[in-house]
């Protein structure tokens, strides 16, 4: 049996022998907010953040992460209640097809935990494992800096506050 | 009589696709009874359309008839409704269309989402429907009011009536009951507040928070996962293998043997691929065993070179004029297969059950996707039901139905709800490819830079046969027998060859300069290897040949690149529009900073036409795109921030192209893979984009596919500023 936290809640998988990580919360725990693309962890739609960092869950066996903190797009926020990362992909206009942006937006989250304030050349580096087919690259640096702009604003004018800039 | 024409040629060629542009049928904007409207028709709802329902709760539904892929379609059509509505865009609420007669592509004849026709085609009729609602509600209030009806004006999703403001569910019932408008005035463009305005999509909210529903997240009650081990080789058949040993593994639940691969069907994804891993399969030796892309380049080369093909376009006195131009320049450009290798691997879910078939897929025709479902489930197509979703992205690969067919064979044969997963493997490897081709082009020119001459020749496989084949078994099924059908849909590759010029295989090499003499000859070169509309089809190669012709020409004759297409595009004033904008807005009177160099490209896609400066480094013969100026006239824009996105999506997509895309072949069998030797741009390599648009009033014209086939010239340009070295071959390697 493996034990895990994901989004928070403390969940437990029997049986799953080296299935990856991404089988098992797509197929077992149905949340299907991350994607699989190429199965060798060559573009990142699977990103999904372990203990803070982004990683390629397509070629991550759920065994790795036993006692591990997992967190996916589904546990990042809400449409109701939006990360501030999600919140300036919004804003920027950044999705087209959607479908690597899950990714995406969970590498952009790990980046922005790390380094408040990433040059061009941090943000090439940090998300040159994310491929976008439909080429929203200068979006999402762009929602990447605007995403560091509010949290560094936010953070200044609310330091108490447990949510919305939360990262 | 040939069966040809008892089944009526014409029409399963326009069913097809075969008869594109120009064919304009009407769209049906009046509610049809004999039909079933969208399934989620609620009681009292006010149907006007097909396309719209107001329910009783004020909420406006608007389904949209072409599919969502990443292009903006979702934001683009509803804000036509939103403007013709006087509501803000976001209050209008939006579904897929399901299948029905209605939401028929009236550039195309059937419902697909393709061509970069969806705002073309749909600009008035989905403007009319939501102006024949406003008046209807209009209408409605004023009797309910009982004022005059001038009295009573939409605003701001309301109606406003005697300095009242009402919500719309207050009148439908009204509304249902009096005579539906069908010519009501459609709004002047001084008037627009929201076309011409409006940017924020209206699916990115889903699409930051990982709930917009793809097909691969389709998850229905006991649906088991199937994978496929297909043949490497495009034909071949499965003969014998360890299926039995492979049926013990764990979660396995079936092992079925198809015309293309043996699937593994079983519990969860992982225990199928494991299992479909351990497969072992001997292949019947198909005929395109013999395929290698070396060979098949000197086949097309030499079929240039010695075969007569067939005459296409012409005017003036086209080749012959060549003879009387004071100097004449020609080259041969080589461009490779390639695949689409979308973010979401093809996929489909379909359930067979008490005589009724259901699907799920994210698919570029539902329309076609039932009718291959019908056909594969031997059931009549009103029992069969397509769930559409979002696609991970299409670029012309999702306007096939191979997944839709085998995931209904697997399903019928199993008997189990199942689901069909690709790899990227299988994404890579069993693709219907962007031709390969060899192209040349041919100028007679004037001293003063004036083209007076242009012959285009192409040789390569031809991309209609091979839809019209997939499409042609799907929609005749019922109608004629499989037999007659496979025999029409054969016949489609002579009709290819010997008969007329496949319009998408020699699509923008001739239109877009005043070119007084200009011909096309075209000779089929088709290895058999499947072949499909891949993004700007027929452009994403042509435009190079043209371009970079041109601009060949231009320096040798000591013009300004830019100087020399205005020169010859004075019969074309947008051509020549974006010209001057993007050399404008790029500064190309001036000198590019140090380390740098610029190439221009020009091209028309559509009706879209779309200028662009590529700034350029070259270090260690290795090219790096470091900044992109695009300037585009599309018409009306609708939403210009989805402009903007869309040329940068095709330049992307294009850059790609151009310094990555090649599919080779090594005995029939695809020799790429995976993103690691099918590399697509990454962030670290994409260039800054600068889009300028040109305002306008002509019709609209679409966005999709258009930002891409300048790029690739126009870096092949710079290239050439920066090394002297002439690059014909893509894609573009620096030799030194």
């Amino acid at each position: 049996m493996i034990n895990f936290i994901l989004n928070g809640d403390p969940v437990s998988v029997e049986d799953a022998d080296d299935t990856p990580l991404l089988w098992i919360v797509r197929d077992h725990f149905k949340l299907k907010g991350s994607k699989f693309g190429c199965g060798a962890g060559l573009c990142g739609a699977c990103s999904m953040l372990v203990n803070g960092a982004s990683a390629r869950t397509c070629i991550l066996p759920v065994s790795a992460v036993e006692g591990a903190a997992v967190t996916t797009i589904e546990g990042l926020g809400t449409p109701d209640n939006l990360h501030p990362v999600q919140k300036a992909w919004v804003e920027a206009n950044v999705p087209q097809c959607g479908y690597c942006q899950p990714g995406q937006i969970i590498s952009a989250s790990a980046l922005l935990k790390e380094n408040p304030d990433p040059t061009d050349d941090e943000i090439d580096v940090a998300m040159s494992g994310n491929i976008c087919r439909c080429g929203t690259y200068k979006r999402i640096k762009q929602a990447i800096k605007d995403a560091a702009a509010s949290i560094t604003v936010h953070a200044r004018s609310e330091p108490e506050s447990s949510n919305d800039g939360r990262l | 009589m040939t069966i040809a024409d008892h089944i009526s040629r014409r029409k399963l060629l326009i069913a097809a696709g075969v008869v594109g542009g120009g064919l304009v049928v009407g769209v049906n904007l009046s509610r049809d009874r004999e039909t079933n409207l969208p399934d989620a028709v609620v009681d009292g709802a006010l149907v006007p359309s097909a396309f719209l329902q107001v329910r009783p709760d004020s909420t406006i539904h608007f389904y949209v008839p072409s599919r969502e892929m990443g292009q903006g379609v979702w934001t683009g059509l509803t804000t036509l409704i939103a403007e013709e509505l006087s509501t803000p865009p976001e209050r209008i609420s939006i579904d897929h269309s399901p299948v029905h007669k209605d939401f028929v592509n009236p550039e195309m004849g059937i419902e697909v989402t393709a061509g970069s026709t969806a705002m073309k085609a749909f600009y008035r009729p989905i403007r009319q429907t939501a102006a024949n609602l406003r008046e209807l509600l209009r209408k409605a209030a004023s009797i309910d009011l009982d004022i005059d009806l001038s009295a009573v004006q939409l605003t701001d999703g309301k109606i406003r009536a005697l300095d009242r403001d009402h919500e719309f569910g207050a009148f439908v019932k009204r509304a249902s009951s009096i005579e539906l408008i069908q010519d009501a005035p459609l709004k002047a463009q001084s008037e627009f507040v929201y076309i011409g305005k409006h940017n924020a999509r209206l699916d990115a909210l889903a699409k930051a928070t990982g709930t917009a529903e793809f097909g691969i997240d389709v998850d229905i009650p006991g649906m088991r996962k199937a994978v496929i081990k297909r043949c490497p080789v495009f034909g071949g058949a499965p003969t014998y293998g360890n299926e039995a040993t492979v049926r013990s593994m764990k979660g396995v639940e079936a092992i079925e043997k198809l015309d293309h691969g043996v699937a593994v069907v079983a519990d969860t994804y992982w225990n199928a691929r494991r299992a479909a891993d351990a497969l072992k399969i001997n292949w019947e030796k198909p005929f395109l065993s013999h395929l290698d892309t070396a060979d098949l380049t000197h086949e097309m080369a030499m079929a240039l070179k010695k075969k007569k093909g067939k005459k296409g376009e012409k005017r003036g006195k086209g080749a012959r004029a060549l003879k009387r131009a004071e100097k004449t320049y020609a080259a041969t450009y080589h461009f490779p297969y390639l695949a689409h290798a979308m973010m979401e691997p093809l996929n489909c879910a379909a359930r067979i059950e008490n005589g009724k078939c259901d699907i799920w897929v994210g698919i570029q025709s539902n329309q076609i996707a039932r009718d291959c479902a019908a056909r594969y489930s031997g059931l009549p197509k009103e029992n069969v039901r397509v769930h559409p979703t979002f696609l991970g992205g299409g670029f012309g690969r999702r306007a096939y139905i191979d997944n839709v067919a085998e995931t209904v064979q697997l399903a019928a044969a199993t008997g189990l709800p199942v689901q069909v997963m690709w790899s990227r493997e299988d994404d890579i490897q069993h693709d219907y490819y962007r031709p390969a081709s060899v192209v040349k082009t041919t100028a007679g020119v004037n001293e003063s830079g004036e083209i007076s001459a242009w012959l285009a020749e192409r040789a390569g496989a031809n991309i209609r046969p091979y839809l019209t084949d997939l499409v042609i078994d799907a929609v005749t099924a019922g109608a004629v027998p499989l037999s007659v059908a496979d025999w029409a849909s054969k016949r489609l590759y002579g009709v290819f060859e010997n008969i007329v010029v496949d319009p998408t295989s020699t699509e923008g090499l001739v239109e877009d300069y005043d070119f007084p003499n200009m011909e096309v000859r075209h000779v089929s070169v088709d290895a058999g290897q499947a072949v499909g509309f891949w993004r700007s089809v027929g452009h994403s190669s042509n435009a190079f040949a043209k371009e970079t012709l041109v601009d060949e020409i231009a320096i040798d004759l000591g013009i300004d690149p830019v100087d020399m297409r205005l020169r010859n595009a004075q019969k074309n004033p947008r051509l020549k529009a974006v010209v001057e904008l993007a050399a404008a807005k790029s500064g190309w009177r001036r000198p590019p900073p140090a380390g740098r160099y610029r190439g221009f490209a020009v091209h028309n896609t559509y009706g879209t036409r779309v200028a662009q400066v590529a700034e350029i480094s070259v270090e260690d013969g290795l090219i790096s795109v470091r900044r992109v100026i695009c300037a585009v006239d599309c018409g009306v824009v609708v939403n210009p921030d989805i402009v903007r996105a869309q040329m940068e999506s095709g330049i992307i997509f294009g850059i790609t192209a151009a310094l990555y895309g090649k599919i080779d072949f090594d005995n029939g069998a695809v020799v790429q893979s995976n993103f690691h030797d099918y590399p697509v741009l990454r962030i670290n390599e994409s260039p800054e984009i600068e889009v300028h648009l040109i305002e306008s009033d002509d019709e609209p014209s679409g966005v999709g596919e258009p930002g891409l086939p300048p790029i690739a010239p126009a870096i092949a340009n710079a290239v050439f500023a920066a090394t002297g070295e002439r690059l014909r071959t893509l894609p573009l390697e620096i030799r030194g």
